[in-house]
């Protein structure tokens, strides 16, 4: 990269603004009673709802909304009853933008565009019938030059990925089994996960193929779910109900390409991010509790993994065994199930559930130590933060 | 109009590229068997899929230029879910390769010539064709024989 910028300045954001409040629907009843009428928005509605409750906080308090895989913020705007709010923005229904509009909500508060910035996610995929490939419509890239071939899907791209890093490294599946049933028994302590029967390494090698070297077990779910968190300033949350969780270190990066994939498995803007990240905190890796990782496809933390240095490029393999990854062990991950078991929010239950985990509520899968606490999302636009309890 | 030209577009249903203006000279280049991306003629970048100007130079003085048809396989997949209408039962699972291009850019397309079991990552491999109706042709890619 040419014109190295200077980065120092992220750190003006460090503890400036705190998620006060965080809800969700329920995932496991709503994904086993499929309902063509259930809109995205009344999903919203109903996190916001849990959300400002678990705030303490009014309607009346929200002055700020940013809306994801919502098409239009004026329709939830109106149905949670917010006329005037002073700060509004949409953003798409990827999963990169979870981490997004988090960073815009610290953005908006920590700059005084709003006080209190509720962030309100909506999905309704799987009552309306979402594939998440096969689409051959319009003019676009995916049209013209990948349909013809059969080329589709988010996880077919991240499985040609994978399928490089056996080749270049030598990985086996073996890995991604390991991080399928760890999620899977996370999701078995966690009453809302979708996902809740153990599975076994015979069970990931037993899965069908969807496409190959990735199987089912590999994939995440396609639920319907609703997500919101609520973030206003570090101030003003230490009178609020809870410990706040403040937002402590955050970074974008990205390596955007005709293709998606990125010849390093993304490593350039990974490890932008956790320079960035360790840089701007008095935390380093060992002293995270826990790391909520964006698992669309399992591989995916394998990337993130590697890119973000918790071992070499090339060594994730090796790295991720059941002892080190489990809720006890030195680095545990996606604490609630992640995709492929809770729910497929698109990162926005991973926030949630590292709120939940700083805030000490996560019962039988509560981990140790609780202070410190990652996200990080890996794809051409990649975000990642590190979250703090107040002390 | 033969039988012959019409019976592969009868069967036909797998997805059919639509063509544009901007991508019209490379359906045309297919057909006659070459492969051609887009340079740009003020700093000699090449770049695949095509866009409407040069992403280094943003002016759209360029030109389609004919290329070596020669690349390797960055990878591949085999895909087993049925997305699509178009593919027979038994033609699952079907294969993707992602090929870099030997002038750079990446292009998806499928390998002809070689069976799963032969092909890894890196492999040297050709542009080939494929007619699927009077417009389109596919370019595909087989093992390296040159």
């Amino acid at each position: 990269m040419s014109n190295q910028p200077d980065r120092s300045a992220l750190g003006n954001l460090q503890d400036k603004t705190a998620i006060v409040g965080v809800g969700t629907t329920e995932f496991g009843a709503i994904y086993r009673d499929l309902d063509p009428e259930r809109s995205a928005y009344e999903l919203g509605l109903i996190a916001f709802r849990e959300a400002l409750k678990d705030a303490g906080l009014k309607r009346t308090d929200v002055d700020g909304v940013i809306v994801s895989r919502l098409p239009h913020y004026g329709r939830m705007c109106e149905m949670i009853g917010l006329r005037h709010p002073r700060f509004v923005n949409v953003l798409p229904g990827e999963g990169r933008q979870s981490g997004i509009a988090l960073q815009y909500a610290a953005l908006a508060v920590a700059n005084g565009m709003a006080d209190v910035v509720a962030c309100i996610y909506g999905n309704n995929g799987r009552s309306a019938g979402a594939k998440y490939g096969g689409e051959s419509r319009g003019i676009s890239t995916q049209a013209m030059f990948e349909a013809p071939y059969g080329m589709t899907s988010p996880g077919a791209v991240t499985s040609m990925m994978f399928r490089r890093h056996q080749y270049r490294y030598g990985t086996t599946t073996e890995p991604l089994g390991h991080l399928a049933i760890s999620n899977r028994a996370n999701a078995a302590l966690n009453p809302n996960a979708v996902m809740q029967r153990p599975i076994t390494m015979d069970d990931y090698h037993g899965a069908r193929y969807i496409a190959e070297p990735l199987c089912l077990l590999d994939y995440c779910l396609i639920n319907d779910g609703g997500v919101c968190f609520i973030v206003t300033s570090a101030e003003r949350a230490r009178d609020l109900k809870h410990t706040p969780v403040l937002i402590h270190a955050t970074s974008q990066a990205s390596d955007i390409t005709p293709v998606y994939v990125a010849d390093d498995f993304w490593h350039e803007p990974m490890s932008q991010i956790a320079d960035d990240l360790f840089a701007n905190s008095e935390a380093q890796r060992d002293d995270l509790a826990f790391a909520q990782l964006y698992d669309n496809f399992t591989p995916t933390m394998l990337f993130t993994l590697e890119g973000m240095g918790f071992c070499e490029p090339g060594e994730g393999g090796d790295w991720i065994t059941p002892e080190r990854i489990g809720l006890h062990g030195e680095m545990p991950l996606n604490t609630g199930g992640g995709h492929t078991s809770e729910s497929y929010m698109q990162g926005w239950a991973l926030h949630v559930e590292a709120v939940r985990q700083l805030r000490q509520e996560c019962g039988d899968r509560q981990v140790d130590d609780a202070q410190y606490g990652l996200y990080a999302c890996a794809a051409p636009l990649a975000t990642g933060h590190i979250l703090k309890r107040d002390n | 109009m033969t039988t012959e030209s019409q019976t592969p577009e009868l069967s036909y249903d797998k997805p059919l590229p639509p063509v544009l203006e901007l991508t019209k000279p490379f359906w045309d280049g297919c057909r006659e068997g070459i492969l051609q991306i887009q340079f740009c003629n003020i700093c000699d970048l090449s770049w695949f899929p095509p866009a409407e100007a040069c992403p280094r130079c943003l002016q759209d003085d360029w030109e389609w230029r004919p290329i070596s048809g020669h690349g390797t396989v960055w990878s591949w997949i085999r895909m087993w879910q049925k997305y699509f209408p178009g593919w027979s039962p038994d033609e699952y699972p079907y294969t993707v390769a992602l090929i870099k291009l030997e002038e750079g850019p990446y292009m998806y397309s499928t390998l002809v010539g070689i069976d799963d079991a032969d092909v890894s990552c890196d492999l040297a491999v050709e542009v080939d064709f494929r007619k699927v109706n009077d417009e389109i042709t596919l370019p595909v890619f087989r093992p390296a024989t040159t």
